[in-house]
């Protein structure tokens, strides 16, 4: 598969010629960029680009660390706290980026606005914290879309029974309500289970706010106090009790994380999942997945409210407030966003931030049906999705509504007693930070 | 012009008290006064915002802190005195083996070599409820056709810790107590045996307690290691699911580097060096005791 993306990849940047006119020759002579940037392979593709704008521009770039967002999220908080916050741009993820409202600086006065203006509106939107336009979007969008295994869907025996037992015709879910019911239907434990879902850390969070907000509901009020302790919210939670005590998901799914959740549905064992658009094609290789040529997408099932989940973030680039050389960097952060730096990154499969790069690759997929049903779907979903809550507590709080959540899921607590809990905790912290 | 000079033991010893200024006591000095601030790593101004006891009592009044506790408490407990017992088997075995006896020590030695984030990983895989050796061999043995879940069930995910933690460092007390074996002086033994002793009076009366002092250096050893139980929690469960698997220290670590709240998990970390400091109290007065018993002073 790596070599079909390195290939691919390869005839691209051949295809694009890599324009680099809009960058003035030689305009940053002698500025050395250091740079502390996300690390993997799936990232390099881009990174191997960068030594174009260095021989445009006459600079160079120092990348001094590269680390997972995570590892990179540690460091930026030790940095701020050792006052070493004069390199210069740095990877940032919409998620993280309430947390550092003072080391990143607006981008909105470095950038043309007519580079800003093509994004997709709603990416620019999430990455104004405070009026600050603290990063530039890459191709890394993010949101969730559903991945079943089709065969399910054609079986006659099964929509029979599902019809006879549910009152309904068997069809893809579009709600969750639909979603729970098949996934108790579909499962077979400890061979088969209807779903799973990340259980734990920021991943059960993000799941349970993007169903609270499907449901009706909203995480916080405008000042900031927890509001996740409604009728939404508890019907959210009940749906993950549900299917945890019926046994529709596996055991050990409370502690689960991403990489569990894909190498379980590539496993065969799952019927219904909820996951990233990075997994598309590994499911469909049948070098990794006992399900190729079997997985369907569609978009992301709606809740009780109507409104269709779509917990999104995305990958991006900042520039430190401390920066010497700010105007150097912003080129930097706006050649790694610019439509030839998507368009490369999204030919491996990441969603794209551009509205004009979202339309090249859709004409791109033509005459690939997988693809297009993935981007179609995964589309559909990011037109409604929504970021993070705009809080630096957004991580802290979390870590502190995870285990009630758990705990309900698991029986050691109502529903309404784990709610109430986590809603109690959160409002400490809120108040202990002096936010209300 | 006059020149002052230090005294040589001054001189000599000057490099190791810088260094151990340097490293140890001022770092420590600073998080003992971080743990009286509401120090924050994101917003560094915090740390000269003094707000007394506030996170000592957040602390000391947090029912999450005190069962983290009482669970680190339950490890160090229940570890030691199976490695012990474990360490004490396999000693006593190893020390009759006339032939490989080096081979059997160096194998022997195998778990401890292993770093003990890889052992937790390795640990993970081998309790995953889906795809993980043992449930997988209990439902191949048809001994079970349900999926057990090692790391999410209370008492199972304390077990599976904790087979973890017997299984990378029984050796420990193996070779600290064969060690003692070696050292044993034969004639006590002879003297039993021609007084009529049974195998298990030589053992009870003549050799455990020659070996007690060696056991207790273990114990102290391990308690410290134990108490400040991480790298194998943090991968198999972060502490979780629901708080059940959260110890001292997977808390701590979360709420300073993840939450960037360092005043408070310095507080809390204060108050778990106490318990740390109990424990090897505790077992040198046991090893002073041994010791006594045996006549050889302390």
């Amino acid at each position: 598969m790596k070599g079909r993306v390195a290939s691919s990849v390869l005839a691209l940047a051949a295809g694009l010629g890599f324009a680099t006119a809009a960058l003035a020759d030689g305009e940053f002579a002698g500025v050395t960029i250091e740079a502390k940037l996300i690390g993997g392979q799936q990232y390099e593709a881009l990174y191997a680009r960068i030594a174009d704008w260095e021989k445009a521009t006459g600079a160079k770039v120092n990348i001094i660390s590269q680390k997972n967002h995570f590892e990179l999220d540690k460091e930026y908080k030790a940095d701020i706290a050792a006052g070493t916050t004069n390199w210069c741009v740095g990877s940032n993820h919409s998620s993280f980026a309430p947390q550092y409202p003072a080391l990143f600086t607006d981008l909105t006065a470095l950038i043309p606005a007519e580079s800003i203006a093509g994004f997709v509106p709603a990416n620019i939107t999430a990455a104004t914290i405070d009026g600050k336009l603290t990063m530039l979007p890459r191709a890394q969008f993010d949101v969730s879309a559903l991945y079943y295994q089709k065969s399910l869907y054609t079986d006659p025996a099964k929509a029979e029974a599902f019809k006879a037992k549910f009152g309904y015709d068997l069809a893809v879910p579009e709600t969750w309500d639909q979603f729970r019911d098949q996934a108790m239907f579909f499962a077979a434990p400890p061979n088969m289970y209807g779903t799973q879902y990340a259980g734990k850390d920021e991943a059960i969070n993000g799941r349970f706010y993007e169903l609270v907000v499907a449901n009706g509901g909203k995480m916080f009020n405008d000042d900031f106090t927890p509001a996740f302790n409604s009728p939404a919210g508890k019907e959210a939670l009940q749906w993950f009790v549900d299917l945890y005590k019926a046994g529709a998901v596996p055991p050990g799914t409370t502690n689960y994380l991403w990489d569990d959740l894909g190498n379980g549905f590539a496993s065969g064992t799952i019927a219904l999942n909820l996951d990233w658009p990075g997994w598309s094609g590994f499911f469909n290789d049948p070098a990794a997945s006992k399900v190729s040529g079997n997985v369907g997408v569609a978009p992301a099932p709606k809740g009780s409210a109507g409104v269709r989940t779509g917990w999104s973030g995305f990958h991006g680039f900042s520039v430190t407030e401390g920066c010497a050389t700010k105007e150097a960097a912003a080129s930097l952060v706006d050649f790694l966003t610019n439509e030839d730096s998507q368009k490369l990154e999204s030919a491996a499969g990441p969603l794209p931030s551009r509205t004009a790069v979202w339309e090249y690759v859709l004409e791109q997929a033509k005459g690939d049906a997988y693809k297009s049903e993935v981007l179609a779907a995964f589309q559909e979903t990011a037109k409604t999705a929504f970021p993070v809550p705009p809080t630096p507590y957004w991580i802290e709080a979390g870590n502190l509504i995870f285990p009630e959540l758990q705990a309900a899921i698991l029986g050691d607590k109502t529903v309404d007693q784990a709610l109430e809990d986590a809603s109690a905790a959160v409002d400490d912290l809120m108040k202990e930070n002096g936010v209300y | 012009m006059s020149t002052r000079k230090f005294p040589p033991w001054l001189l000599l010893l000057l490099p190791a008290f810088i260094i151990i200024l340097a490293v140890v006591a001022i770092p420590l000095i600073f998080s003992l006064y971080s743990s009286f601030t509401p120090y924050h790593l994101t917003r560094p101004e915090t740390l000269w915002k003094w707000t007394g006891s506030f996170n000592y009592i957040k602390a000391a009044t947090d029912v999450n802190f005190w069962k983290a506790f009482g669970r680190t408490v339950l490890l160090l407990t229940v570890a030691l005195n199976l490695e012990m017992l474990l360490g004490l088997g396999l000693a006593l075995m190893v020390s009759k083996v006339t032939h490989g006896q080096r081979a059997l020590r160096t194998a022997m030695m195998f778990p401890m070599m292993f770093s003990p984030i890889l052992v937790g990983f390795q640990f993970k895989f081998i309790f995953n409820d889906n795809v993980g050796l043992v449930n997988n061999a209990l439902q191949s043995l048809g001994l079970t056709d349900v999926a057990i879940p090692w790391l999410v069930d209370a008492n199972l995910a304390m077990f599976a810790i904790i087979f973890a933690e017997v299984w990378t460092s029984t050796s420990v007390f193996a070779i600290l107590i064969l060690a003692g074996l070696f050292a044993l002086p034969q004639d006590p033994l002879e003297a039993a045996k021609v007084d009529g002793c049974t195998p298990w009076q030589s053992f009870r009366f003549v050799t455990l307690p020659f070996l007690m002092p060696f056991i207790y250096i273990a114990m102290a050893i391990r308690s410290l290691d134990v108490a400040r139980a991480y790298d194998i929690v943090q991968v198999m469960t972060n502490g979780g699911p629901a708080r059940r698997t959260e110890l001292l220290w997977t808390l701590i670590g979360r709420t300073g580097y993840v939450d960037a709240r360092m005043g408070y998990a310095n507080a809390m970390g204060y108050i778990a060096i106490l318990m740390s400091i109990g424990f090897t109290v505790y077992f040198f007065l046991k090893l002073q005791s041994a010791r006594r018993e045996l006549g050889m002073g302390g």
